[in-house]
C-alpha cells in the first residue's frame, strides 16, 4: 500500500477498493470506522521522539511495579549490612549499594514507584479541581466566571514551591498523600484557564443549542455534550503537567520536606546521594538520571500527544 | 384557539453599540396542521424570530422586552427557564440551518437521538433504541439499526439533517419550527428533505414554520407566508395570494429577483436586483423601513416620516406600504 493516498488513487490501485467498499455495504467484511482514537494513534507513532519517550516510560514504569517483587533483595526487611555499603556496581549489584548496604536497583524501582504515585495522584488531583473549577466558570460565564478567574489571577501570583511548602508545614506530615495534597493545591490554575477556555468556545457551537432545544438540562449539556469534547486537551494536560509534578516532589524530598525514610522517593534518593557526592557520585547519579529521563518523557509524550489529538495546532510549540 | 399565537412581538439586542430591534413588533398565528411560511432577506430578524418563541436567544445580550407567545393556552414568555426546558424538544421543536455543525461530533447518533426520549418521555434504554431505529427509519434513513451507531462524522449533509429532523420528532411535537432547513444542502437534497418534512408535518399533523430566504422553498410547504423586513412584517397572505397579486414593493422585488425558467410572462435577461442594503437595526428609518430602496417611494409623500400600519388590502391580506401594487394602478388609470 502506498504510503501516500493520492499516489494511490492515481495509479488506480486503491480505487477499486474504495469503490467496492463503499457499494456493497453490508456484504463481507464491514468497512473500517474511521475513529478518532485510531487516527490519534497514527498521528502519534510518527513522531519518533514520543514513540521512544512512550516506550521509555511505560519500560520504567513496569521496571518499578514488577522488580521489587522478584528482585532477591528485600529493601525494608533486609537486615542492615555495612560491610556491603557503598559498593560499586557488580553483578550481585547492578547500580551498587546504598549507605546501609542496600541494593540501588531495587531501591531505584521503589522509589520510582512513589515518585510516579504522586505525579500522577497529584495530576489527577489538578485535573479534578481544574476541571470543576473551570467547567463551572466557563459555563456560569458573567459574573461568577469573572469572580472565579480574578480570583485565579490573584493565586497565580504564589510561587508554586513555597506554597507547596507552606501547605506541607501547615499539614505537618510528610507521606504520599500529604505530597499529592500539596503538590496539587499550588498548581491547578493552569488546567482551570485551560478548560474554563475550551468550555468557552466549545459552548457556541450549533450542537449546544441544538441540545438546548431538545430541552437539555444545564448538567447534562455540560457532562456529555461539553466536558467530553475537552478530553483531547485534557489528555494534553496530564503529559504537560506529569513532568512539573514529578520535578516539585523531587525538590521538596531533596532539601527534606518531602518523602521521610523509610520510604524513600527519587527525590530523598538524590538527597542521601548528595552528602557522599565526591566519594560515591553514582549514588546521586542514579536517582538523578531517573528523574530527568522521565520528565524528558513526559514532555515528548505530551508534544506526541498534542499533535495526535489536535492536528490544528501543530505548528504552534508554545507552552 | 389556535395552536400559536404570537402577539407584537419585540426582541431586543442591547450591545455596546446601542439597542439593536431585531425583531420589532411581529405577531402571527399558527393553526394546527398548517405552514406558517416567514421569508425574508439575511440579518431581518427570521432566525431571532425563531430562537425567542423556543426561548433560546442568548440572555444577555438579548431580550423579549414585549409582546406574548401564547402556545397551548401558556404564554412562553412568561415561563420559566425550568418550565420552557420541557416545552422545548417535546411540544415544540427546533430544526437548524447547518446539519454539519448542529449535531455533536464526540456522542453517536444513537445518544443523540435517546437523549430527547430519556430527557421527555423517561424511556427506559432498550425503549429508547428501539423507538430511535423507528425514528430513523420514519426520515427514510436506510439501515437504521446500524446506523445508530455511528457518529456524526460518518453521515452527509442531507443524512445529517435527516437525523435532525428524526431528533425533533422524537416526541411528537405540536409545533415544528425550521430555521432555514436546507440553505446548507444541495439542490437535490433540499427537495427531498422538504418533501420528507412536508410528509411527515402531515402525518404527525404538526403546525410548521418554515424560515427560509428562499421564495421557492416557501411555494412548496408554506399555507400562509409573512413577509420579513427589518424586523416587522410587511406583507403577510396565503401563499397563493402573495405569488399572485404581491402588493408590497419588496415582496414584488423579491419575486422578480428569482430565476423563472418555464410558465407565462415569463422574463428574459438580467435579474433584478434590489438597490441599496437592509437598514441598520440600531437606528432604523423613522417612517417607512423599506422607504430608502422603495422605488415607490418619493419626496413628499410621507414615507420617510411616518411608517405605515400593516392593515388589511383585501381580506386575509395585510400589507405595510402606502403603495401597496394594486392601489397604484388604480391610480394610474384613474
Amino acid at each position: 500500500m502506498s504510503a501516500d493516498p493520492r499516489e494511490a488513487y492515481a495509479s488506480g490501485t486503491a480505487l477499486p477498493d474504495v469503490v467496492t467498499g463503499a457499494a456493497a455495504p453490508g456484504a463481507g467484511a464491514p468497512l473500517q470506522q474511521a475513529n478518532l482514537w485510531r487516527d490519534a494513534w497514527r498521528r502519534y507513532l510518527q513522531n519518533k521522539g514520543a514513540v521512544i519517550a512512550g516506550g521509555i516510560f511505560v519500560a520504567f514504569v513496569l521496571f518499578c511495579v514488577i522488580w521489587p517483587i522478584v528482585s532477591p533483595y528485600d529493601i525494608t526487611n533486609d537486615p542492615l549490612n555495612f560491610s556491603e555499603a557503598y559498593e560499586t556496581p557488580s553483578l550481585q549489584h547492578p547500580l551498587g549499594t546504598d549507605k546501609l548496604g542496600k541494593d540501588m536497583l531495587t531501591k531505584l524501582a521503589l522509589g520510582g514507584r512513589i515518585s510516579i504515585a504522586i505525579g500522577v495522584g497529584a495530576t489527577l488531583m489538578i485535573l479534578l479541581i481544574g476541571v470543576v473549577y473551570g467547567s463551572i466558570a466557563g459555563f456560569a460565564g458573567g459574573v461568577l466566571d469573572n469572580i472565579q478567574m480574578r480570583l485565579l489571577d490573584a493565586l497565580y501570583g504564589l510561587p508554586y514551591l513555597p506554597f507547596a511548602i507552606i501547605v506541607l508545614a501547615i499539614i505537618g506530615e510528610n507521606n504520599i498523600w500529604t505530597m499529592v495534597i500539596a503538590l496539587s493545591i499550588a498548581s491547578w490554575f493552569t488546567a482551570a484557564r485551560i478548560v474554563r477556555g475550551q468550555i468557552i468556545t466549545l459552548k457556541e457551537n450549533d450542537y449546544i443549542r441544538a441540545a438546548k432545544a431538545v430541552g437539555a438540562r444545564w448538567y447534562r449539556i455540560l457532562t456529555r455534550h461539553l466536558l467530553p469534547n475537552t478530553l483531547g486537551v485534557l489528555i494534553i494536560a496530564i503529559f504537560l503537567e506529569l513532568p512539573g509534578v514529578i520535578l516539585g516532589e523531587a525538590f521538596l524530598s531533596f532539601i527534606g520536606l518531602g518523602i521521610s525514610p523509610p520510604d524513600a522517593s527519587l527525590g530523598s534518593m538524590a538527597q542521601e546521594g548528595r552528602e557522599v557526592y565526591r566519594v560515591h557520585p553514582y549514588v546521586i547519579a542514579i536517582p538523578s538520571i531517573a528523574i530527568a529521563m522521565l520528565v524528558l518523557c513526559a514532555n515528548f509524550i505530551a508534544d506526541g500527544m498534542r499533535d495526535a489529538l489536535d492536528p490544528r495546532t501543530r505548528e504552534t510549540k508554545e507552552h | 384557539m389556535a395552536l400559536l399565537e404570537v402577539d407584537n412581538l419585540h426582541t431586543q439586542f442591547f450591545t455596546r453599540q446601542g439597542v439593536v430591534k431585531a425583531v420589532d413588533g411581529i405577531s402571527f398565528t399558527v393553526e394546527a396542521g398548517k405552514t406558517l411560511g416567514i421569508v425574508g432577506e439575511s440579518g431581518c430578524g427570521k432566525s431571532v424570530t425563531a430562537l425567542s418563541l423556543m426561548g433560546l436567544i442568548p440572555k444577555p445580550p438579548a431580550r423579549i422586552v414585549e409582546g406574548s407567545v401564547m402556545f397551548q393556552g401558556r404564554d412562553l414568555t412568561k415561563l420559566s427557564e425550568r418550565e420552557l426546558e420541557d416545552v422545548r424538544g417535546k411540544e415544540m421543536a427546533m430544526i437548524f440551518q447547518d446539519p454539519m455543525t448542529s449535531l455533536n461530533p464526540t456522542l453517536r447518533i444513537k445518544t443523540q437521538i435517546t437523549e430527547v426520549l430519556d430527557r421527555h418521555y423517561g424511556y427506559s434504554k432498550d425503549e429508547a433504541v428501539k423507538k430511535a431505529i423507528e425514528l430513523l427509519e420514519e426520515v427514510q434513513i436506510p439501515r437504521a439499526a446500524e446506523r445508530l451507531n455511528d457518529y456524526p462524522h460518518r453521515f452527509s449533509g442531507g443524512m445529517r439533517q435527516r437525523v435532525m429532523i428524526a431528533i425533533a420528532l422524537a416526541c411528537n411535537p405540536k409545533l415544528l419550527l425550521a430555521d432555514e432547513p436546507t440553505t446548507a444542502l444541495d439542490v437535490t437534497v433540499q427537495a427531498e428533505i422538504l418533501d420528507l418534512l412536508e410528509e411527515l408535518r402531515r402525518e404527525h399533523d404538526m403546525g410548521m414554520i418554515m424560515i427560509t430566504h428562499d421564495m421557492g422553498v416557501i411555494a412548496e410547504t408554506a399555507d400562509e407566508v409573512a413577509v420579513m423586513y427589518a424586523g416587522q412584517f410587511v406583507e403577510q397572505t396565503e401563499t397563493q395570494e402573495l405569488f399572485d397579486h404581491p402588493e408590497h414593493p419588496y415582496t414584488e422585488a423579491l419575486l422578480e429577483a428569482l430565476p423563472q425558467l418555464e410558465g407565462e410572462g415569463i422574463r428574459h435577461g438580467r435579474l433584478r436586483s434590489i438597490a441599496g442594503r437592509p437598514p441598520d437595526l440600531i437606528l432604523p428609518p423613522p417612517g417607512c423601513r423599506f422607504a430608502p430602496r422603495c422605488p415607490h417611494a418619493s419626496l413628499g409623500d410621507g414615507c420617510a416620516e411616518q411608517l405605515p400600519d400593516l392593515k388589511p388590502i383585501r381580506q386575509g391580506h395585510l400589507v405595510r406600504s402606502r403603495h401597496p401594487a394594486s392601489q397604484r394602478e388604480a391610480a394610474v388609470t384613474a
